[in-house]
């Protein structure tokens, strides 16, 4: 089945983004596919590249980049939600004249249509709210 | 590309306890604009997102009660309001806007079973 997955809560204000992690992990090991994972509202902070969590914390944006790179998943931050939250990939940067950039590997930032294409390409669209 | 599914957006939290009322209401927006047959239900503590009057001058937020008109001109067809959630709220339909259709337990119900995407927020 094809799922895709919309995370909606920050890394470490909820367990939200860690079970939708869990959950992601999970549908990849039981033979399932990805199409996409939306990252939204506070969801986007998942992909900072800049978070430094204690040593014996899970680091779940670290976490979010293994899963996305070693099965090649299509990662989407929402741009409106990741631009106010400062999570910037270097094109904006350039764009909006700020001095960094802090979008991690393997996610890119699109529109909320992307959240549409993928209610209609997946079997199930899995939201974990914050 | 596309192909025409059938959404439905459930609103269920207060206008200014956090952004879910403000997202629900971009995606149903955005899904509108891809031409999409788009449902939209207010309930729990989502019917005060209907409250007529809202100043946010003072707090500075951004005035939810300003945006929900645009779910006409979007043209979200079916709006609907939750009788239960409305009479827990102590709100009288009289309030709200008379385009908007009440539904009870079992219309949502039927809705939620019919509808192709159903999106909580």
């Amino acid at each position: 089945m094809k799922f895709s997955i919309v995370i909606n809560g920050a890394p470490w204000s909820s367990p939200s983004a860690l079970s939708a992690l869990q959950f992601a992990e999970t549908v990849l090991d039981s033979g399932h596919d990805i199409y996409r994972l939306f990252f939204y509202q506070d969801g986007v902070l998942n992909g900072s590249c800049l978070c430094v969590p204690p040593q014996d914390e899970e680091d779940i944006p670290a976490r979010w980049q293994a899963l996305i790179e070693s099965n090649d998943i299509d990662a989407v931050v929402c741009a409106a939600s990741a631009l106010k939250r400062g999570i910037l990939d270097k094109a904006e940067a350039d764009r909006y004249d700020k001095p960094g950039h802090n979008l991690r590997q393997g996610f890119t930032i699109s529109g909320l249509g992307q959240l549409i294409d993928a209610t209609q390409q997946s079997d199930r669209v899995i939201s974990f709210v914050i | 590309m596309t192909t025409e599914i059938s959404y439905l957006f459930i609103s269920r939290c207060s206008p200014y306890a956090g952004q879910q009322a403000r997202a629900a209401l971009d995606l149903a927006f955005t899904a509108a604009a891809f031409e999409q047959k788009v449902s939209f239900v207010f309930i729990d503590d989502g019917v005060l997102q209907l409250l007529d009057r809202q100043d946010t001058q003072a707090s500075q937020l951004k005035n939810i009660g300003k945006m929900i008109p645009a779910l006409k001109h979007y043209d979200v067809e079916n709006i609907y309001i939750h009788q239960p959630s409305l009479a827990r709220a102590g709100l009288k339909q009289i309030d709200l806007p008379n385009e908007f259709k009440l539904l009870d337990d079992e219309k949502l119900g039927k809705l939620v079973a019919t509808t192709d995407q159903v999106m909580v927020f």
